[in-house]
This record gives C-alpha cells, sequence and structure tokens, in this order.
C-alpha cells in the first residue's frame, strides 16, 4: 500500500495543472454557450440545451492517457513497480471522477435553483439525464466520467504494451466486435428486443450502471497489460 | 561477505537475437563495479533486468536474494540512472527532486541540493528545457543522493564536459566512502573510471568475458614488444589474450605476473615489457574474443 501512496504523490506533483485545465475549459465552455444563448434564448420555442459539459469528459479522458504516458515511464525508470503505479493511477482516476462528479452535481443544483441560469439552460443537467436523489444524481455524472478516464487509460497502456500496433490492433478489434454485433443482431431481426429491453431500463442504470460494469472491464484489461510494459 | 546481485545463465531473447546469452556472475554488497563493453554489448539489457525494467528470458537472476521483477521490496533499495530516462512534462528539477525524496527511503536532501549547486542546476528550470547535459547532471544527482544500497549508472555522462565527469567521479568517490553502498557503473570511458573502479565486469555479444578485481588486473597484464619468435619463446604455456603483428615484430598482450627470472629472460630476448592499462587490455580481450588469435593483423 505504501507503494501505491508513494507513486500516486508522484502524479499528484504536477496534478494542480492538469485540474487547472479540465475546469479552464469547462469555464470558457460555459461562458460560451452563457453568452451565445443569452443573445438567442427569446426567440427560441424550446428550453436551450447545450453538450458543452462534454468538454470536461473528454479533458478527463485526455489527461488519464497523457498520465499513462508521462508518469509510466518516470515511475518504473525510478524503481516502481507496474502494479503500484496502475493501482496509484486507479485510485486518482476514481477520485478524480468522484470530485469532478460532485462537483457537477453542485453545479447543477445552481442551475436549476437559478431557473437555468435565467433563461431555462441546460447546461449541467441535460434532459436526458433526468432529475434523481442526490446519491443517483451524482452517480450520472461520475460513471461516465470514470468511462471516459478508463477508455483514455486503457488506450494509452496499450500503447505502452504494444506501441503503435496496439493501438491500430485495438481499434481494428473494436470496429470488428462492435460491427459483428450489429450484423448479429441484424441478421436476427433483434433490433425490437433490444430496443424493448433498453426501454425497460431505468436513466440511472443506463447511465451509470452498465457503463460502470465496462469501466471495471477496462481497467482489468489495462491491469493485465501492462504487466509485462516497458518504459 | 553479502552477495547483492547473483546471475545464473540469465538470458534475454529478442525473436533469434540473444541480447544477453547465458551470463552468470555475482555482485557482492559495497564495492564499485565497473560494467564495461562494447556499444550493444548488453550493457543496458542486463542493467535492465537487474532492475526489474525486463523480465528475463531464460536463467535465475536474483538481487537481494530475491527475483527483482516487479519486486517492491526489493526495488525500493534500487535507483537506476540512465540516459534514456523520461520525466514528464511539466516537470521542474525540483519536481525530479521531490520524486526522489517520495521514492527512496534513505534519500538525502542535503546532498542533493549541495549536488544540484555543484552541478549548477536551477531548481526552478523546466526539465525539458535542460541541455544534454544538464540531464546528466540532474541524473547523477539523483543517483547520489538516492543513496540506494544498489545504484547503477548506465552510461551518465552523455554531454558532460570532463570537469563535470570529474565532479561526478570525485563526489561518487566522497559519498561513496562515507556511505558504503554497491555502485554499478557502465561506461565507455575506462581510462577516467580506472582508478574509481574495483571491479570489472566486461561483457561482449551478450556474454562475460572478464570478472575480475581491478587490483589483480592492474599490475597483472603485460604487453609484450619485440620480435614474434622471441614472443613466442617467452609466452610458451603463458595466457596470451591478444596478438598483434608488425611484421617480424609483434605486440601481445599477456596475463602475468612474470617472475623476475622471467622478466630477465624477456630483457635477454630483446623484449619490452610494458604494463597494459584497463582500458588496452578491454580493447585486446574483446578484439581476440571476436577473431581467432592468428589472423590479427
Amino acid at each position: 500500500m505504501n507503494s501505491v501512496l508513494r507513486a500516486m504523490r508522484i502524479e499528484l506533483l504536477t496534478w494542480p495543472a492538469s485540474l487547472v485545465w479540465c475546469w479552464a475549459i469547462l469555464a470558457v465552455s460555459f461562458a460560451v454557450n452563457l453568452a451565445l444563448f443569452g443573445i438567442i434564448h427569446n426567440n427560441m420555442t424550446e428550453d436551450p440545451t447545450t453538450g458543452g459539459v462534454a468538454s470536461i469528459y473528454l479533458m478527463l479522458s485526455i489527461i488519464s492517457s497523457a498520465r499513462i504516458a508521462q508518469f509510466f515511464p518516470f515511475t518504473l525508470g525510478l524503481s516502481v513497480t507496474r502494479r503500484a503505479f496502475y493501482a496509484a493511477t486507479t485510485l486518482l482516476l476514481l477520485g478524480e471522477s468522484l470530485a469532478f462528479g460532485i462537483g457537477l452535481y453542485l453545479l447543477a443544483l445552481l442551475e436549476r435553483a437559478t431557473g437555468g441560469w435565467g433563461m431555462s439552460l441546460h447546461f449541467f443537467q441535460l434532459p436526458f439525464m433526468g432529475w434523481h436523489n442526490a446519491a443517483a444524481q451524482i452517480l450520472i455524472y461520475v460513471v461516465p466520467l470514470l468511462v471516459v478516464g478508463a477508455m483514455g487509460t486503457f488506450a494509452a497502456v496499450i500503447f505502452q504494451r504494444w506501441r503503435t500496433n496496439g493501438l491500430f490492433t485495438l481499434m481494428l478489434g473494436t470496429i470488428l466486435v462492435l460491427g459483428g454485433v450489429t450484423a448479429l443482431v441484424s441478421w436476427r431481426q433483434q433490433w425490437t428486443a433490444i430496443g424493448n429491453w433498453l426501454a425497460d431500463q431505468s436513466v440511472v442504470a443506463l447511465i451509470a450502471g452498465w457503463p460502470a460494469l465496462l469501466a471495471v472491464v477496462l481497467a482489468a484489461g489495462g491491469y493485465l497489460a501492462i504487466r509485462r510494459a516497458t518504459a | 561477505m553479502n552477495t547483492v546481485i547473483t546471475a545464473r545463465g540469465v538470458t534475454k531473447r529478442y525473436h533469434d537475437v540473444s541480447a544477453v546469452d547465458s551470463v552468470s556472475f555475482s555482485v557482492r554488497e559495497n564495492g564499485i563495479y565497473g560494467l564495461l563493453g562494447r556499444n550493444g554489448a548488453g550493457k543496458t539489457t542486463l542493467m535492465q533486468m537487474v532492475t526489474g525494467q525486463l523480465v528475463a528470458s531464460g536463467g535465475e537472476l536474483t538481487v537481494f536474494g530475491e527475483r527483482p521483477y516487479e519486486n517492491a521490496a526489493v526495488l525500493s533499495n534500487i535507483c537506476f540512472i540512465k540516459e534514456s530516462q523520461r520525466y514528464p512534462d511539466g516537470f521542474k528539477v525540483r519536481h525530479v527532486l521531490d520524486s526522489g525524496r517520495i521514492l527512496f527511503p534513505r534519500w538525502d536532501d542535503q546532498l542533493a541540493r549541495n549536488l544540484l549547486r555543484d552541478f549548477q542546476l536551477p531548481l526552478g528550470r523546466g526539465v525539458k528545457k535542460l541541455s544534454r547535459g544538464m540531464r546528466s547532471s540532474l541524473g547523477i544527482v539523483i543517483g547520489l543522493a538516492s543513496r540506494a544500497p544498489l545504484t547503477l549508472f548506465d552510461e551518465p555522462y552523455l554531454g558532460l564536459d570532463a570537469v563535470a565527469r570529474q565532479l561526478f567521479y570525485d563526489r561518487l568517490l566522497a559519498d561513496y566512502s562515507e556511505h558504503p553502498r554497491t555502485v554499478l557503473l557502465s561506461t565507455h570511458l575506462i581510462d577516467e573510471v580506472s582508478d574509481l573502479i574495483e571491479h570489472v565486469l566486461l561483457i561482449d555479444r551478450g556474454r562475460i568475458l572478464l570478472d575480475e578485481e581491478a587490483d589483480t588486473l592492474r599490475g597483472q597484464v603485460l604487453t609484450v614488444t619485440g620480435p614474434s619468435s622471441a614472443i613466442d619463446e617467452l609466452t610458451l604455456g603463458a595466457h596470451e589474450l591478444y596478438r598483434e603483428r608488425m611484421g617480424a615484430l609483434a605486440r601481445a598482450t599477456v596475463r602475468g605476473p612474470l617472475d623476475s627470472s622471467e622478466r630477465s629472460r624477456a630483457e635477454s630476448l630483446g623484449l619490452d615489457l610494458t604494463t597494459t592499462s584497463l582500458q588496452q587490455l578491454v580493447v585486446s580481450i574483446t578484439r581476440s574474443d571476436a577473431q581467432p588469435k592468428e589472423t590479427a593483423q
């Protein structure tokens, strides 16, 4: 455990910078949307809705993959085990997702309290998310953060282990699996069944439940790949 | 005396090439070992296996009595300084120092700061903005200040001028005498370190050619110059390492020591005896291994 904490302290040395980047980009995205919809919302028939919050999800994915690329060769060179490094990185992502998710939840509360910033704007709370109890609502923010972070981490670990060929193979595999599943479902004419199944799922299960499983699978896959990776 | 590294038949294969080919050696506690050899001889690969960066394809390698790969207990006693060390973007010199303090249990911050001053490294400078030589210096600072019981330097001097290299050797020796530990230093600058190293490990094409105390080697290897036939007469039965021919004359590298009667016989045969420097010795042994003695030019 000590070696995991030590590895995490190394990763935290320049962490404030990445934290500032994530939230600064979200703030700029928010400001631009606020200005834009401030001008046009009077002419709109529906509540203004924007996907600007996606910027922080994208940023978390980027800093997660950058963290592997930057800190794995450094810490491995300074006698940190792959296991300790990966555990530290995973814990850090968990912490970040939780903190970011709670931050987004608080901003969503503020958004609702101010009547959508005085113009019914949906920036932090998007209509498809619905509005649930605090725990469920926080999970709706946290789990997708975790998933995009785990995707960034997984791709970066694949690159560390097998370089460019690994990434291409990963891409090829993803296309084949998704394409194969699509073809299979079409051939068996199961789209209606899948549509019904999806309709039966709650919003929380769709946004926070099943994706959590994906995050766990990605994290486990990353662990298997990094065990024999070199700097 | 305790053994720090034990290698038995350690091999590292890449496809059909053996970068390290069944090497066996041991490294004792508290000594400065020179790992010598040409480019591509297998020095870095060997060090990477010792430090758990790579896993051996075969053989048995133990460091502090255990396998080093993914072994946190063993690795916490190791500091590996290499030319190719990568640093995270945005890291300043002070972040690297912080990392050393966090990761190495025996880290000495005062020593690190003194060394930074000696090597004129500014704490606030970004690592990416350091010159080649300054980055080498930073590695040396980490390596020395870590006080790791096993410290490995893999050609740590790239881009360093002669003054800075001497500073490294001086500081290493000074700190080593106060805080004995095991140092494994790979280098091409053999003459520069010949007084520093206590033990020589010579590796070529993945195999150990020489594993000997430096003191033993220093007085014992001689270069004999003179007529080929006279050399043949002298070295009959002695261990000849390498011979160069220049017409009727030849120059042979011979493992001694020669006793006084042999010396006087050499003199009477008109042969010239000189002691061989460590660098000459390494060159001779490596070349004699690369080609049959008789075809040597």
